[in-house]
Parts: C-alpha cells; structure tokens; sequence
C-alpha cells in the first residue's frame, strides 16, 4: 500500500490541485478510516472541481504507473474482464475498462480507490456540517471522473449501470436514491452514484477481509441497489464484526451469539424457554422427596404422584377426627361415638405383617376395642394411652386400606390391618408413604402402622 | 392450648390458613351426634371439611397466583351450583366430564399434571412448572396444619 501511495503523491506533485484530491483520497484509502476523516476532508472540500483534460492525462498516468493494490483487490477482480460492464458497480474492472482498456485490472482499483475513498470521505463527513459542499465536491469528482473516462473512450452504456445501484446505497448521500437513470446526459446524478459506488468498493480493503467476502459474494449478480447498499450500509456501521465466525456482518439488531450456536431468533427463543423449564424442574426438585431422578420423564412422574400423596393426604385428614372435631367446643361428646365409627385397630408394627397373623388376633382386637371405646367415653387421654400400651394405634379406615395397599407392594413388611383394602386410591408407586393420622402421643418410638415419610411425619 | 413446635410468625401462610381453617370449621357445627354412624353423613362431611380446607387455603394465598385463582373460581361456581337446582346444571358438569375425557388410553404426563393442579389446562408448560411447586409447598402446609388440629383434637 505504501508505495502506492508514494507514487500516488509523486503523480499529485505533478498534477494540478483537483487531481490532487483524487491522490489524497487514494493516500486515505490506504490508511484508517480515522485518517481519512481527519486528513482529507477538507482537502476534498476545497478542491472541488476537476480539470478534464488534465485529469484525463492524469487518469492516465495513474493507469501506467500506480503498482498493484493490495492483495485483496486483486483477488476481487480475477477473472474480471473489460467488457462485463453490467455487473455489480462494486466490481472495479466496470469503471475502468471502458477508460483504459489495457489497463489491468490492479489499475482500475487504484482509481476506483480513489474514487470511493472520495465518495467514503464525503460519506463521513455528510452526517454534520459540510454535507452539501461535500456532496457537491464529490459530484463534480464523479462528473469529470465520467467526463474523462467518456473521452478516453468508454461506451455510455458501460457506465450507466453501474451507478444505477449505487444511488441508493448511501444513506448520507443528498439526493442518492434519486440515481437511477442511466443517462450520462444526468451527469450530476451518475457521478455521484458512480461515487456511492466507490465508497462501497472502498471501504473493502480498508477495513477486514469479511468484507471483501461481501465484495465478492455482490459481485457477479445483476446491478442492485439494496445489494450494494445493505453491505455496505453493513460495513460502514459494523465494521467490527469481524470474523469470529459466529454472527456475520448483519444489522445491528441480532443478538450476538455465542460460538458454536445458533442465532436464529427462534432458536434463541426455543433455548431460554428450554432453560426456564430446566430451573423450574430444579426448584420443584428440591420440593419432592426422593428426587434423585435425572431423567425429566421420571422427575415428573414423581411430582405427580407426590401431588397425588398430598391430595390425599387432605382428603384422609378430612376425614378423621376433624370430621367431628368441626365443632371447637368439647369434643369428647362427639368424637367418641365418631371415633367408634371411624377408628379401627391395627396390629402392631413389631408383629407379623401376615393376614394370618392379624386373623387370629381378631379376637383380642374385639376386646380391646371394647376397652377402649369404654375409656373414650370418658377420656380420650387414657384411651389412647391403653392403645399405646398395647401397641396400638388408631387411624381411619380409608387410611388403613391405604396402607395396606401401599404396603402390599412395599418391601417393609410391616403390620397389616384387619380391614379390607379399598384398592381405589392407593398411591401407584411402592416409594409412596403414607401419612398415619394418629389421634395419640405416638411420637415416642411406637410402632406406627404405616412407612412414615420423611415430610409428613407425624410430630406428637 | 396451641400445641408445642407451631411457629407464631402471625403473618406466614400456615397462621393466616390455621385461621381460616378453624373458622371454617367451627362454621360447620354437627347438631346430630348419632347420625354420624351413617356413613354417608361422615362422607358429605369430610367432603365438607376437604373443600373448606382447599377454600381457606386458596383464600389464603389470594390472587396471586393463578391455581388459587381457579380454585376459588371452581369452588365458587361448584357452590353455586350445588345451591340451585341440579336437573339445569347437571348439563354443565356432564360437558366438562366430556372434556375431560381424553380420547387416548393414556394421558401424558403433561397432561396428569394439569387434571391435578388447579387451573393448569390452560396453562403452558413454563408456568405450569412454576405453580405446581407454589401448589406443592400450599399443599404440604395444608396438610401440616390439618394434621396439628387432628392431633390436638385427638388430645
């Protein structure tokens, strides 16, 4: 690049003071983006107009001296030939073939750098003050750019459609989106789009080699104006982008995504819903007990059937005591004859677990029921007491066919009940622990009649 | 005479439905001791007492959440139909038995959830994760509740 740019100033040494702008732009093109808005603008600025022949003779000197460009505007180029006017304005060879025909092609970009660093730098500087000076300055560049190239020779038609896409690339162009007639007789309008067009192509080399890629993927199509102007646009907003790989050079309102994902917005979508789910499982993880299950499916098998255990939890303790403990008044009177009703006995839990076991002690059950039906009339206390002291505790009949066919499946052999099991609402998973309602301080380590579970323990 | 180990926090969950619950409860009086040997009459009552518990409970979560919302709305209309009459309203809960039926053997998992939480039809699966943990939690307090009034009745 540098030596370019010393030949180039060289030749500006030489030339008269307008050529010279179209050397400070090349110099520009060379450097940062950043020198180019510093040094140039206001060079550009003030030379505003063009001598034509001289810039002629000028275009032509450039042409037979100025050495290869960068590396990456010969790659742009390869195959490019003169006569393949009607491609992408961004293609380089447009402009020049039809100036110098044996020019190659390394000499067109030279001056077509020039050109769109001229039309960059009016780019740059539009957004505030000097917009119409600028734009003005970079039209009458673009008309003696024409003017000249249409003397050495180059066909309207060649010219005309690249422009065409270049009037709507610039959105800080005055007037850009107005270029869309072909006709060299509008010179005003084709120069400048010739120069929005040179801004695109010249903002390639200058900045990351992600953008030549756009350069080459816009060449080689028809001569579209969004084409050219949303990577460009791209470029001249993003030029950061770069190439991590992961999100290309498009408007700034992708989310960025990480390497290796995707940044479709649907999938981004599906990803966060996923990952709410996966923290919602945990916390309910951490409510149910044995959630030691990695697998989803299992987990919400589980959840069920605790939510499952809960719902009847409520039910069986509706059913209880409290049925006739609705009154707060005294409650002996009403729950003794309840308590008969509802009550059974179970066995006690250092005995057998065979139904044998509990059919022959049926008798001492019926005696014992006895005896206690008796003491709860008079005091539920020594009621409950006696049956502590046998082993015994009470519970509801819907509890105990619970329980027993909980514990039917279970590996606990743990005392049965006399009662015939309801089979209607046993929990379905042999894990399932039913709750005992014990009306008795039971607390002390007697045999309940039921896998107690780590939540519902029975406090007394 | 409240029992030993209750926390007293007045403000918690588990005060503001013991409260409700008892009120509840001293609501429904049993005038009739010797009926209660009749099954059916224990049955309508811990009927009773079940939906009196799931009501105080709904109550005392309030609106804030969306399944004690559709609770207090399914006792509300379930209440309201029991209080007229039957012959009209038997037509609405046989659709909703309609709906209820799934024309598939099995139900997925999903979808046992959502019969079993409040309100969880219409709900998708995010939400649906987070009230059944809200409801976990409401249901385990119920219980413990319950299960504290029981023992210090049985006292």
């Amino acid at each position: 690049m540098q030596p370019c740019s010393r030949e180039m100033q060289g030749i500006n040494a030489l030339l008269n003071p307008p050529q010279i702008s179209l050397q400070d732009l090349h110099d520009q093109q060379q450097q940062q983006q950043s020198q180019i808005q510093s040094s140039n603008i206001h060079r550009q600025v003030q030379n505003s107009h063009f001598d034509p022949t001289s810039h002629d003779d000028f275009l032509e000197q450039m042409f037979s001296t100025i050495p290869p460009p960068s590396c990456s505007w010969s790659d742009l180029n390869p195959a490019k030939t003169p006569a393949a006017w009607d491609l992408n304005p961004r293609d380089l060879s447009d402009d020049t073939a039809p100036l110098n025909p044996d020019n190659n092609n390394n000499v067109a970009f030279q001056f077509d750098d020039s050109a769109n660093l001229a039309s960059k730098l009016r780019n740059h500087q539009i957004s505030g003050s000097a917009k119409s000076a600028a734009a003005a300055a970079a039209m009458m560049l673009q008309q003696q750019l024409l003017m000249s190239r249409g003397v050495a020779g180059a066909g309207d038609s060649g010219l005309i459609p690249m422009p065409l896409s270049l009037g709507s690339a610039d959105d800080n162009v005055d007037g850009s989106s107005s270029f869309k007639s072909p006709n060299l007789g509008a010179h005003d309008d084709s120069v400048q789009a010739l120069f929005n067009g040179f801004a695109g192509s010249m903002h390639g080399p200058s900045q990351t080699p992600n953008q030549t890629q756009h350069f080459h993927h816009s060449q080689g199509g028809p001569v579209q104006g969004q084409n050219y102007g949303s990577p460009g646009a791209a470029m001249n907003q993003a030029p950061a982008s770069g190439s991590a790989g992961s999100a290309p050079a498009q408007p700034r309102q992708r989310v960025r995504a990480r390497r290796g994902q995707a940044t479709d917005p649907h999938s981004i979508a599906e990803r966060l819903r996923r990952e709410r789910i996966a923290e919602r499982m945990k916390a309910l993880q951490e409510l149910v007990p044995n959630a030691n299950k990695t697998d989803k499916a299992s987990m919400l098998d589980e959840i069920i059937d605790y939510v499952k255990f809960l719902q009847l939890q409520v039910k069986v303790l509706s059913m209880s005591r409290l049925g006739g403990a609705a009154a707060v008044a005294p409650l002996v009177a009403d729950m003794s004859p309840e308590g008969g009703g509802d009550c059974i006995q179970a066995g006690g839990g250092n005995g057998g677990a065979q139904r044998n076991q509990t059919a022959s002690s049926n008798d001492t059950l019926m005696v014992t029921e006895h005896q206690v039906a008796k003491l709860m009339e008079e005091d539920m206390g020594s009621a409950m007491q006696y049956l502590q002291g046998k082993g015994l505790c009470l519970m509801p009949i819907s509890l105990a066919t619970v329980i027993s066919t909980a514990t039917c499946h279970s590996r606990n052999p743990t005392n049965r009940s006399v009662l015939q099991p309801n089979g209607g609402e046993g929990p379905s998973s042999p894990s399932m622990s039913v709750l005992t309602v014990q009306s008795a301080t039971l607390g002390n380590g007697t045999v309940d009649a039921s896998v107690k579970d780590s939540n519902s323990v029975s406090k007394t | 005479m409240i029992p030993k180990g209750v926390s007293l926090n007045p403000n918690s969950r588990k005060t503001r439905f013991a409260r409700r619950f008892i009120c509840a409860l001293s609501q429904m009086r049993n005038p009739r001791p010797v009926s209660s040997s009749n099954e059916e009459e224990v049955r309508k009552r811990s009927h009773k007492i079940k939906i009196a518990a799931y009501l105080s409970m709904a109550r005392a979560v309030g609106s804030r959440r969306a399944w004690s919302r559709a609770l207090l709305f399914k006792l509300r209309t379930r209440a309201r139909r029991h209080n007229i009459m039957i012959g009209r309203r038997s037509l609405c809960l046989k659709k909703k038995r309609v709906i209820k039926n799934d024309p598939l053997g099995e139900l997925s998992q999903t979808n046992k959830l959502r019969h079993l939480v409040p309100g969880g039809k219409t709900m998708d699966m995010c939400s649906l994760l987070e009230e059944t943990a809200h409801f976990v939690t409401c249901l385990a307090t119920q219980v413990k509740v319950m299960q504290t009034i029981a023992d210090h009745f049985a006292k």
